[in-house]
């Protein structure tokens, strides 16, 4: 399988990670490399068979509608870098 | 004190319980070692005055009668597992700076149980890696052979284990990342089944493949640790509400069994030497009295494509969480939201983690989910369905663990064959079955396993199994 340029300029877009133009050329050949195992999929016909996307069937279990305090939030949001009254801060997205 | 370390967790259970020696003395000559063989790189963080505190706490326990379960015996918890005030890195860069503000169950039910946490062990980045090379902290080293891997992910939990560094360790397994690094570094591992022990706490890589489980001496021992790390947790939407099992009894219970053998993969073992040792531990537990039984498992060799597109679009899924604004690192050279995210996740990640991000937005994107996320999926359920099938006529699957020891660190470059170290490991995962993995001989003068798969939540035969082919060798026995 082939990955183009285009192919990594999405992926990179949509991953939010950047791809640098040195390492570009051995991503591509780890990336074909991969999907070409992956395609080894293809010789299997699965058109009737249903996706099972969870090992285990278990239906979801509740509890009861308590409040509850495991997580504090003032030690969450010391793992921040920048935050003030309670908010976490972020580069200006409106000028 | 030395030859304290080299007991199995049941003999320090026992020696503790009779006075024998106290847990001062256990928790100050691992700690010494742990020290002497720091250049094998296992731990990531050591809690050295924590844990001599707690050891004489434990030793006041044990004094006034009020011993727990595993009162005083240490431990290490592979650093994937959040500890309360404690950094849990995950091996990444990314969270090099990520203080805990809460405990994983893991944690948490083996603390309650008395056991004492030495330290925090290595691991390939977000468990994504087969030899512990992708670890931002440096690779582990074999300690049978130090210019071998020790396996991965949770290699610095077998190599803890192999170096007499703890009494056993716990450790995560989503493809064979707990089974692989037993199989290198000699040690028995156990995955149980998916949803036995709580993922609370753990950090995610694959959530529908993700399980917590134990590297040991042993298999008594595993199952000694198990027991105390499984159970119900209602913080965790996976987890099964089922009644654990005493493992601990039925580890020593006489039980037959019936092993199934899968054609497929028996008939295509490329490396001879693997094949008789394989044949091998299989004809010591027949001479034993358990039955042996041809089986097949025809999609089997589909399940490592399957599981290179779920565990990726997963994986990018769950790493989507570090934007470099709640944890986890934030660049510093940012102008703008975009540069936050991107130049955050860009320097935080390292190369396997940002592959495997890459190959899951690939197979989830526009037009690719049908052919690549939706095929994955539906070949999960042929592997499932084949293991249904077999488990109707035998109580437990054998197959090698790997299909070689140990390689040389830095030997392997190309990632497929890296993945295809998990070939045989990752059938479990994608069915989400209870698989263990036992030293059961050498290949190249480096210890290989033999992989046992049980039937959902019968950790108890597998490991019954497993403990019977190690009274019959020591392969697994080691100083």
């Amino acid at each position: 399988m082939k990955i183009t340029e285009q192919d990594l300029k999405n992926i990179s877009l949509l991953s939010k990670i950047k791809i640098d133009e040195e390492t570009s050329d051995s991503l591509i050949k780890d990336l074909e490399s991969i999907l070409t195992m992956v395609n080894k999929m293809d010789e299997l016909d699965t058109s009737k068979i249903n996706p099972l996307t969870h090992p285990i069937e278990n239906t979801q279990t509740l509890r009861e509608d308590i409040e509850k305090k495991d997580i504090e939030r003032e030690k969450l949001q010391e793992l921040s870098k920048e935050k003030d009254s309670g908010f976490y801060l972020t580069p200006k997205v409106i000028e | 004190m030395s030859e304290l370390i080299n007991l199995s967790l049941t003999d320090q259970i026992l020696g503790l319980a009779d006075k024998s020696f106290s847990s001062k003395e256990i928790t100050e000559a691992y700690l010494n070692e742990i020290k002497k063989k720091e250049s094998l790189n296992c731990f990531i963080s050591v809690f050295e005055e924590e844990s001599e505190e707690k050891a004489l706490m434990a030793d006041e326990n044990i004094a006034k009668n009020k011993a727990r379960p595993l009162e005083g015996i240490p431990i290490a918890h592979k650093d994937i597992f959040c500890i309360k005030d404690k950094k849990t890195t995950c091996g990444s860069k990314m969270l090099s700076n990520f203080i805990s503000p809460y405990s994983s169950e893991v944690f948490s039910k083996l603390d309650t149980a008395g056991a004492i946490t030495l330290g925090k062990t290595n691991m390939d980045e977000f468990a994504m890696g087969s030899s512990n090379e992708t670890s931002f902290y440096g690779n582990v080293l074999n300690p049978i052979n130090e210019k071998l891997s020790p396996g991965g992910s949770s290699g610095g939990s077998a190599a803890a284990v192999r170096a007499n560094l703890c009494s056993f360790a716990t450790a995560t397994d989503t493809g064979g990342s707990i089974r692989q690094p037993a199989s290198f570094c000699g040690v028995t591992g156990i995955k149980p089944t998916y949803g036995r022990v709580s993922r609370w706490g753990m950090i995610a890589f694959a959530s529908s493949l993700d399980q917590a489980g134990i590297i040991a001496k042993n298999a008594k021992d595993a199952a000694i640790a198990l027991k105390y790390m499984s159970g119900f947790d209602q913080k965790d939407s996976t987890s099964l509400n089922e009644e654990v099992k005493d493992l601990q009894k039925e580890v020593d219970t006489d039980q037959e069994h019936v092993i199934g053998i899968p054609k497929e993969v028996i008939e295509k073992i490329k490396n001879d030497q693997v094949r008789d040792s394989f044949r091998n531990a299989i004809s010591i537990l027949e001479k034993d009295g358990a039955k042996i039984q041809e089986i097949n498992l025809p999609n089997i060799e589909y399940s490592l494509p399957a599981y290179y597109v779920i565990a990726p679009a997963e994986c990018s899924a769950n790493l989507a969480r570090y934007d470099g604004i709640r944890f986890g690192h934030r660049s510093e050279s940012v102008s703008s939201l975009e540069d936050l995210y991107v130049n955050s996740r860009t320097e935080g990640f390292g190369r396997e983690v940002k592959n495997r991000i890459f190959i899951g937005t690939f197979c989830l994107s526009a037009g690719y989910y049908d052919a690549f996320y939706n095929k994955a999926l539906k070949i999960r359920n042929l592997i499932k369905s084949d293991f249904d099938e077999a488990f109707k006529k035998v109580s437990s699957i054998a197959m090698p663990t790997c299909s070689n020891s140990s390689f040389e660190l830095g030997s392997i470059n190309d990632p497929v064959e890296m993945y295809e170290q998990d070939i045989y490991t990752i059938p479990a995962n994608l069915a989400g079955l209870p698989a263990l993995s036992i030293p059961s001989g050498t290949v190249d003068e480096m210890p290989i396993g033999l992989q046992l798969i049980g039937n959902y939540l019968e950790e108890g035969r597998i490991l019954n199994l497993a403990n019977k082919f190690q009274k019959l060798t020591n392969f697994h026995e080691f100083k």
